[in-house]
C-alpha cells in the first residue's frame, strides 16, 4: 500500500494573485492533465485552491474571459482546499477526504509537510490505492477464513475423536467385567472337567475289573475306595449348585458381551444407509446403551415414551446428538440424579426432551452454550465443541434445538426434528 | 454377631484356623461367585459388594487378604484399601481391577500401599499364585508378631540419596531436607545410575527417591531390580512422568512407597519421605516386615550387570542375602 508522500506530485503551486486567464492557461499544460485542481499557496503556505472546474465555468460564460479573465484567482478559490498531512497514515487521509470531499469530484488534495506547501495528491489515485489495499485484505480474509473453516473441521473431528476415546474407554470396561468372570469360570469348569474325566477313567477301570473273572477282591476294594474319595472331592470342590450358577452366570455374561456389541453395531451403523427413516425413540435407546457406562453411576434415566412416526435423517448423527446430550446431563449431576428423557410428535416434529435435575447453566452462559470453544469445564476436559455440533446436526437436519435452565434445578434441552425434512 | 452361634465363646474350630482367610469386595457379585469357587478349597472366603460391610468385617475378624476392585458405587477401591490400612494393618491389601486410571493407581500406592496391583480378567493360575503369596506372607508375620526391636539409636546417620538430573529438584529437596529434619540425615544426589550405585555402595542410605527417567535413561528396572536385593531401601518415584503401566510394575515389581508429582509440592514430598524413612526403620528392626513387601519377579530380563553390581553391594556391605524374591 502506498504511503501519502508516495501519491503525492511535486507541482508549482499558484500565487493568489495570478489572473484568472493565466491559471486557464496554466491548466492547459500537458503535464497537469490528471489534475483536477491546482493549490494556490502564499508565503510557502497553502491558502487555497482553483479547479479545472471552477476555470472552465468561468470561460464557458458568455464573455466569460473578458469579464474575468483580468481577476486574481483569489476572488473565486476555493478557501477550504482538502489538505493532507505528508505523514498522515493513508486511511486516516481517506477517511478525512471522502468525509470532506465534494460531488461531483472536482479537487485533488494539497499535501502538507512540516515546512508547509509539498505537493499534490490525485484523489483517483487515493481511491485506487484503497481499492488495491481492499482487495489484498479481502484476499487474506478469504485466506484466513479457510484456514478457520479447515482448523474447525479439524477440531471437530477431534472432538468426535475424543468422545470416541471416551466411549471406547467406557464399554471397554462394560466388556471387561463379564469378560473378567467368564473367563475365570471356563478355567474352573476346566479344572472341574479334568477331574470328572479322571472320575470317568476310573469308573471305566472300575467296570473292566468287574467283568475280569481274576479281580483281586483286594485290589477293587482299594480301587473302590480311591473313587470314592475322588468323588468326594469332586462334591466338594464343584457342588452341583455351584456348576449350575457358574453356567448360568456365564451365560449371562455372554450374554452382556453381545448386547455390547449390538448395541455398538446399532450405534455406528456403519453398515447401514447414511440417511434412512428411524423411531427416535430407538436412537436414544441406542445412546442410552453406549453412554450407560458414564450414566449409570451418575443418575437413573427416566423413560417417558411416546409413540413416534419414523423421521428421515442420518441416524449416525442423531446417535451422536442424543449421547451428547445425554453424558452432558449426566456430568452436571453433582452426587447421583435423574435423568429424564421425553419424546412426543405432532403434525410436523418429532420432540425429545433430556432433562436432569443437575446443577443447571446460568442465565449468562446460556447465550453461549452453543458457541464453539465454549465450555466450563476444566482444561483438557472439555474442547467446548460438544453442543457446537450438536447444534450443527440440528440445523442441517432443518430441525430446532432449545434449552431451559434454572441453577441448581437442573436443565432441559428439547430437539425437535421435522417429520420429513428436505435434507441438503 | 453371627446369631447361628450359640456357644458363649464361639473359638474357631482348628479348620477354620487351617484354612486362611480371604476377603473379596465387587460390586458385581458375578465376580465374587467365580472367585469364591476358584478359593474356596483352599481359603475360607468372605465376600462382599459393599466397602462398608468389608470394614466391619475387617474389625471383627482376621483376614488374611483382602482383595478389592477399583470403580464401586457405594466405596471407590482405593478408599476402602486405606481404611482398611489403619483397621487391620496386618492384612494384605491388594487391587483387582479391569479400570486402570492413573488416580487409582496412584491412590492405591500412596493411600492403599498395596501389595499387588492384579489387572482383570486375571488369570486363574496367576491369581493363585499372586494370593497364595499374599497370604503365606500375612500367615507367617501372624506367627512372629513379636514386639518390635528397639529403634535404632537416633543419633545413626540416616541417608536420602536423590537420583535426577534436574538442579532444581536437587536444591528444592536439599533446602527442604535441612530446615524439616534433624540434622543427621544427609542428602546424596546422583545425576545417573553409574553415580547412584556409588552413593549406595560408600553410604548408608534408607531412602531412594529417583525421577522415573534421568537422562535418556529408564530407572524403573533399577528401582525394582534394588527392593527385590535390599528390600529395607525404601523408594519414592518423584515424577512428572505419568504411565499406568509403568505404575503398576513399580507396584508388582517395586513395591514403590510413594509416588510424588513434580513440580515437588513440599508438604507432601516430606510426608512422604518422612513415612519412608519410618518404613526403613521399621524393617531394619524387623526384618520379617520386609516380607509385607516383597516383589514380584520381574517380567523381563533385568542387565545382569546391574543385577551383579547390585548384589556386590549386598555382599561387600558384609550383610545376609537373606531370601531374596525366589530368584
Amino acid at each position: 500500500m502506498k504511503s501519502i508522500s508516495e501519491l503525492c506530485v511535486n507541482v508549482e503551486p499558484l500565487n493568489p494573485h495570478f489572473k484568472i486567464a493565466e491559471v486557464g492557461d496554466i491548466f492547459l499544460d500537458k503535464s497537469y492533465d490528471r489534475l483536477l485542481s491546482l493549490p494556490i499557496v502564499s508565503d510557502g503556505q497553502p491558502v487555497g485552491s482553483i479547479s479545472r472546474n471552477q476555470v472552465q465555468q468561468i470561460f464557458m460564460t458568455r464573455f466569460g474571459r473578458e469579464l474575468y479573465g483580468n481577476k486574481p484567482i483569489r476572488e473565486i478559490m476555493n478557501t477550504a482546499p482538502l489538505i493532507v498531512s505528508i505523514d498522515q497514515p493513508v486511511e486516516e487521509a481517506s477517511q478525512y477526504i471522502t468525509r470532506n470531499i465534494s460531488f461531483p469530484i472536482t479537487e485533488d488534495f494539497i499535501v502538507t509537510s512540516e515546512e508547509g506547501y509539498h505537493g499534490v495528491g490525485s484523489v483517483i489515485d487515493l481511491i485506487r490505492a484503497l481499492e488495491n489495499r481492499l482487495f489484498a485484505q479481502n484476499h487474506s480474509l478469504a485466506q484466513a477464513f479457510e484456514k478457520l473453516k479447515a482448523s474447525q473441521a479439524q477440531l471437530i473431528q477431534s472432538e468426535k475423536m475424543a468422545s470416541l476415546g471416551q466411549m471406547v474407554a467406557g464399554v471397554a470396561h462394560e466388556i471387561n467385567t463379564p469378560l473378567g468372570y467368564v473367563k475365570s469360570n471356563l478355567e474352573i469348569a476346566r479344572d472341574a472337567y479334568l477331574k470328572l474325566e479322571e472320575l470317568t477313567a476310573g469308573y471305566d477301570m472300575l467296570l473292566s475289573m468287574i467283568q475280569s473273572p481274576d479281580t483281586d477282591e483286594g485290589v477293587l476294594n482299594e480301587h473302590l475306595a480311591d473313587l470314592m474319595g475322588l468323588r468326594r472331592e469332586i462334591n466338594e470342590l464343584f457342588s452341583r449348585e455351584d456348576m449350575a450358577g457358574l453356567f448360568s452366570d456365564s451365560l449371562y455374561g455372554i450374554q452382556q458381551i453381545s448386547e455390547i456389541v449390538v448395541s455398538l453395531k446399532d450405534f455406528s451403523r456403519l453398515d447401514r444407509a447414511a440417511v434412512d427413516e428411524v423411531d427416535i425413540n430407538h436412537c436414544i435407546e441406542s445412546a442410552l446403551r453406549i453412554g450407560h457406562n458414564v450414566i449409570k453411576h451418575k443418575a437413573e434415566v427416566v423413560r417417558e415414551f411416546g409413540v413416534l412416526p419414523k423421521v428421515r435423517c442420518s441416524p449416525s448423527q442423531i446417535n451422536q446428538v442424543f449421547l451428547n446430550l445425554l453424558t452432558n446431563a449426566a456430568h452436571a449431576i453433582e452426587d447421583f440424579g435423574r435423568i429424564t428423557v421425553k419424546t412426543l410428535a405432532d403434525e410436523r416434529f418429532v420432540h425429545a426432551i433430556v432433562q436432569d435435575n443437575g446443577k443447571g447453566i446460568p442465565e449468562e452462559n446460556l447465550k453461549k452454550i452453543y458457541d464453539p470453544f465454549f465450555t466450563t469445564k476444566p482444561v483438557g476436559q472439555g474442547t467446548g465443541l460438544g453442543l457446537s455440533i450438536v447444534y450443527g446436526i440440528i440445523k442441517d437436519h432443518k430441525g430446532h434445538i432449545r434449552v431451559k435452565s434454572e441453577v441448581g434445578k437442573g436443565t432441559a434441552f428439547c430437539v425437535s426434528l421435522p417429520i420429513s425434512p428436505t435434507l441438503n | 454377631m453371627n446369631p447361628s452361634i450359640q456357644a458363649p465363646n464361639p473359638a474357631p474350630t482348628d479348620a477354620a484356623v487351617a484354612k486362611p482367610t480371604l476377603l473379596f469386595v465387587d460390586d458385581e457379585e458375578r465376580i465374587l461367585r467365580s472367585l469364591r469357587m476358584l478359593f474356596a478349597a483352599n481359603y475360607r472366603v468372605l465376600v462382599t459388594t459393599d466397602g462398608n460391610e468389608a470394614l466391619e468385617i475387617l474389625k471383627r475378624e482376621k483376614v488374611h487378604a483382602l482383595i478389592s476392585d477399583q470403580r464401586m458405587p457405594l466405596m471407590a477401591g482405593v478408599d476402602l484399601l486405606r481404611q482398611a490400612r489403619e483397621i487391620a494393618p496386618d492384612t494384605m491389601r491388594l487391587l483387582l481391577t479391569g479400570y486402570s486410571d492413573i488416580e487409582a493407581i496412584v491412590g492405591s500406592i500412596n493411600d492403599g500401599e498395596v501389595f499387588r496391583y492384579i489387572n482383570k480378567p486375571w488369570n486363574a493360575d496367576d491369581i493363585r499364585a499372586i494370593i497364595g503369596e499374599a497370604t503365606e506372607i500375612a500367615l507367617r508375620l501372624e506367627q512372629s508378631a513379636s514386639p518390635a526391636h528397639a529403634q535404632p539409636a537416633a543419633d545413626e546417620s540416616m541417608g536420602v540419596l536423590l537420583i535426577d538430573d534436574s538442579w532444581e529438584t536437587a536444591s528444592e529437596l536439599t533446602a527442604l531436607i535441612k530446615e524439616s529434619l534433624p540434622a543427621n540425615f544427609s542428602l546424596e544426589w546422583a545425576t545417573n545410575l553409574g553415580a547412584a550405585m556409588a552413593v549406595l555402595e560408600e553410604k548408608n542410605i534408607s531412602v531412594v527417591v529417583s525421577e522415573v527417567r534421568v537422562g535418556n535413561e529408564d530407572m524403573t528396572p533399577f528401582l525394582k531390580t534394588l527392593k527385590r536385593f535390599k528390600p529395607h531401601i525404601v523408594t519414592i518415584v518423584l515424577t512428572s512422568h505419568w504411565d499406568t503401566g509403568e505404575l503398576v510394575g513399580l507396584i508388582n515389581q517395586g513395591q514403590v512407597h510413594r509416588v510424588l508429582p513434580k513440580p515437588m509440592r513440599k508438604v507432601i514430598t516430606l510426608r512422604g519421605i518422612q513415612s519412608g524413612i519410618d518404613r526403613s526403620r521399621e524393617i531394619q528392626s524387623r526384618p520379617e516386615i520386609a516380607l509385607r513387601h516383597k516383589v514380584e519377579a520381574p517380567k523381563q530380563e533385568v542387565d545382569p550387570g546391574l543385577l551383579g553390581r547390585i548384589r556386590g553391594l549386598f555382599q561387600r556391605a558384609g550383610k545376609p542375602l537373606g531370601n531374596p524374591a525366589n530368584s
